[in-house]
């Protein structure tokens, strides 16, 4: 009888650990290099969503813990931390990277393993072949272009000039823009892809002055951005109208003096039901946002939790098929999250803003 | 029309003193010093360094050129002069692998970002319809003064006679009493100088990074054999018309042919423009523009 009851707890106890099961989960993101701002920022984001599940009862009964790797900005060391990330430690689900030349390759990766990859800050629509459980929570550039075009339409525009960077990200936004803007009834006079790296951009900007627009569209890397703005001040041309697609990265190494007056769009990293958030990432960290990509890491793991408490499972396979059914709607920080038939974000929702004195307002 | 003619200008001015100082150096030392592009891109960086350290910008640029041609001094009597008794190849190649090493201590020192001079943003002024800023029209200024300096250096001076002397025939110069070896560190400083005060002209109208100099390599270099190397005012000739080639590729509407508004080449096709003229003179005049036959005897 007395066997029997140990018999009976122990497979209770069996029973109930492998019930309340602790559930370990992958980002690859950069923590150093260029893009280490925004990397630590995405870390943040993750930190502030771990405690907050842990908190209110964390996954499968268990806690929910991330594993973080640096991609150093690097598409091989990112490579690397995903082969360590699915083969070491055995992950169901995988977060990151932040530039889309760095997400994609990992991205087939993570689809060859047959694991979750939850896509939270690249936006180049070529994100799309990437076939598999490959989720974005972040819109792509179909919709932030059309959304400019939009926008610029609005703000009075006939006739634009466009200047972007000669990658996968700068011509997928200026077709998408092109494209919408055309739609339109707007005419695209210029459109010039730059290459990246040079040290004047003079010449790119003088083409573009002659097709005599009534404004520029553009969208650059900080530290090229910079080089623009300085030298299209230079060359006169900001007496014309300029308009900044993801106006906080065009603009966050320009000096002030330059950029005066500029418009733009940007991702609206904090929705409706995002405040409560925005407090306590201040409360947390004693500052402002460090960039605008904390939000979608935020919800990117919100939404794994929740699609692993959905299929009560930590296997893969379930886990898609929960964050499927989740991602039919699913009120995040950053906004509405809903996919696509491809699991890429449909309705992103965006600013439209202004550099007043120097600052990022809203228009 | 004339924003055309600034444009030529603004870019000859950023080739000339450095293409200067590499046919001066050839002239003496009968190799092209790679290192030279780089000597530009070590005098800004100095400058910048020394006026974030609190020093005006006029004295800090003084003091940056000054140091620039210490070290040319120094690298020439350490390495190229050693070089050179192997041969005038291995000098080249040797300058060559002294800019890649220098490329590199400027990627630890200074780290990958461009930097600037902390200089008082003014709008462009506009002239005859062509815009330009002060610190573009002082850039013009400066280059005009240091070409006048140098070419009174050359043929005015007893300095001067010595560097012509020993650049025509060594040999003969130096049995005639000339210390050749201190003539030909006088032309290394002097061109080092003179490089140092182009990358410092180059900043002042924009910014200075790891990638400039070797960025400028190929178009001075161009522009120094254009004019024939060895012929240093023939530089300024070679540097207007590498200007005028790049400026002229990125400029032409090919709109019409193609039945288009606007058409033009990829702006990052400059530089095969100057490559383009590069191989047409050397098939063309070997020894380049504004060389004269009689002087090579």
């Amino acid at each position: 009888m007395k066997r029997l009851l140990t018999y009976a707890i122990l497979v209770a106890g069996l029973a109930g650990s492998a019930h309340a099961k602790d559930v370990t989960i992958g980002a690859i993101i950069p923590l150093s290099g260029a893009s280490a701002t925004q990397g630590e920022d995405q870390r943040r984001g993750m930190e502030l969503a771990l405690e907050k599940i842990n908190v209110n009862g964390g996954v499968l009964g268990g806690k929910l813990s991330i594993i973080t790797e640096d991609s150093a900005g690097r598409a091989p060391t990112a490579l690397d931390a995903a082969k360590k990330l699915v083969t070491v430690d055995n992950v169901p689900v995988l977060i990151g990277e932040f530039s889309s030349g760095i997400t994609i390759p990992v991205g087939e990766y993570i689809a060859q393993q047959k694991k979750v990859h939850l896509n939270v800050a690249s936006t180049s629509i070529d994100v799309r072949k990437i076939k598999g459980d490959f989720y974005s929570v972040i819109g792509l550039d179909d919709v932030s272009g059309a959304f400019s075009a939009q926008d610029a339409i609005d703000r009075g525009a006939k006739k634009v000039a466009v200047i972007a960077p000669n990658n996968a990200y700068g011509q997928g936004i200026a077709d998408a823009f092109a494209k919408k803007f055309k739609e339109l009834g707007g005419e695209v006079a210029a459109s010039i892809m730059y290459t990246e790296g040079q040290t004047s951009y003079r010449r790119e900007l003088q083409q573009l002055e002659k097709s005599a627009p009534d404004m520029y569209v553009y969208t650059a890397y900080g530290k090229e951005s910079a080089t623009i703005n300085r030298e299209a001040f230079e060359l006169g041309l900001t007496d014309t109208p300029w308009y900044a697609m993801y106006i906080t990265m065009c603009t966050a190494d320009s000096d002030p003096k330059y950029i005066e007056g500029q418009i733009g769009m940007d991702l609206n990293y904090v929705g409706p039901s995002g405040a409560d958030y925005q407090a306590a990432y201040k409360k947390q960290y004693n500052g402002d946002f460090l960039s605008t990509f904390n939000g979608f890491a935020y919800d990117a793991v919100m939404m794994a939790a929740a699609a692993i408490n959905k299929a009560q499972s930590d296997d893969p396979a379930a886990i898609a098929a929960a964050l499927a059914e989740i991602g039919k709607k699913y009120d995040g920080v950053t906004g509405e999250i809903a996919f696509d038939d491809e699991h890429q974000r449909v309705t992103q929702p965006y600013l439209k803003l202004k550099i007043a004195s120097g600052k990022v307002a809203s228009n | 029309m004339f924003q055309f003619v600034v444009d030529v200008a603004l870019r000859a001015c950023d080739l000339m003193l450095i293409a200067v100082g590499m046919s001066a150096v050839y002239s003496l030392m009968k190799f092209p010093n790679i290192a030279l592009a780089q000597y530009a891109a070590m005098g800004a960086f100095l400058a910048i360094v020394l006026q974030r350290a609190g020093l005006p910008l006029v004295p800090s640029s003084i003091v940056a050129v000054l140091i620039v041609g210490v070290v040319a001094v120094l690298l020439n009597r350490v390495l190229f002069e050693r070089m050179l008794a192997i041969g005038s190849s291995t000098a080249m190649i040797g300058s060559l692998a002294v800019s890649m090493v220098i490329s590199a201590i400027f990627l630890v020192i200074i780290g990958p970002s461009p930097a600037r001079f902390n200089l008082e943003i003014t709008r462009p002024l506009r002239v005859l319809g062509a815009r330009i800023t002060e610190h573009q029209v002082l850039s013009l200024g400066i280059t005009a003064a240091a070409i006048s300096v140098f070419a009174i250096l050359l043929f005015k001076t007893d300095l001067g006679r010595c560097m012509r002397a020993t650049a025509t025939n060594n040999l003969l110069a130096d049995a005639t009493g000339i210390d050749t070896r201190k003539t030909k560190t006088a032309v290394v400083a002097i061109s080092a100088c003179l490089a140092a005060l182009g990358g410092i002209i180059i900043t002042m109208k924009g910014e200075v990074n790891i990638q400039t100099g070797l960025d400028l390599l190929l178009p001075v270099f161009s522009a120094a054999i254009l004019g024939g190397l060895g012929n240093p005012l023939g530089a300024v000739g070679g540097a207007i018309v590498i200007a005028m080639a790049e400026t002229l590729i990125t400029n032409v509407n090919f709109g019409p042919i193609l039945g288009q508004d606007l058409v033009f080449l990829p702006a990052a096709y400059a530089t095969a423009g100057s490559f383009v003229i590069l191989v047409l003179t050397l098939l063309w005049r070997p020894r380049g523009l504004f060389i004269s036959e009689v002087k090579r005897v």
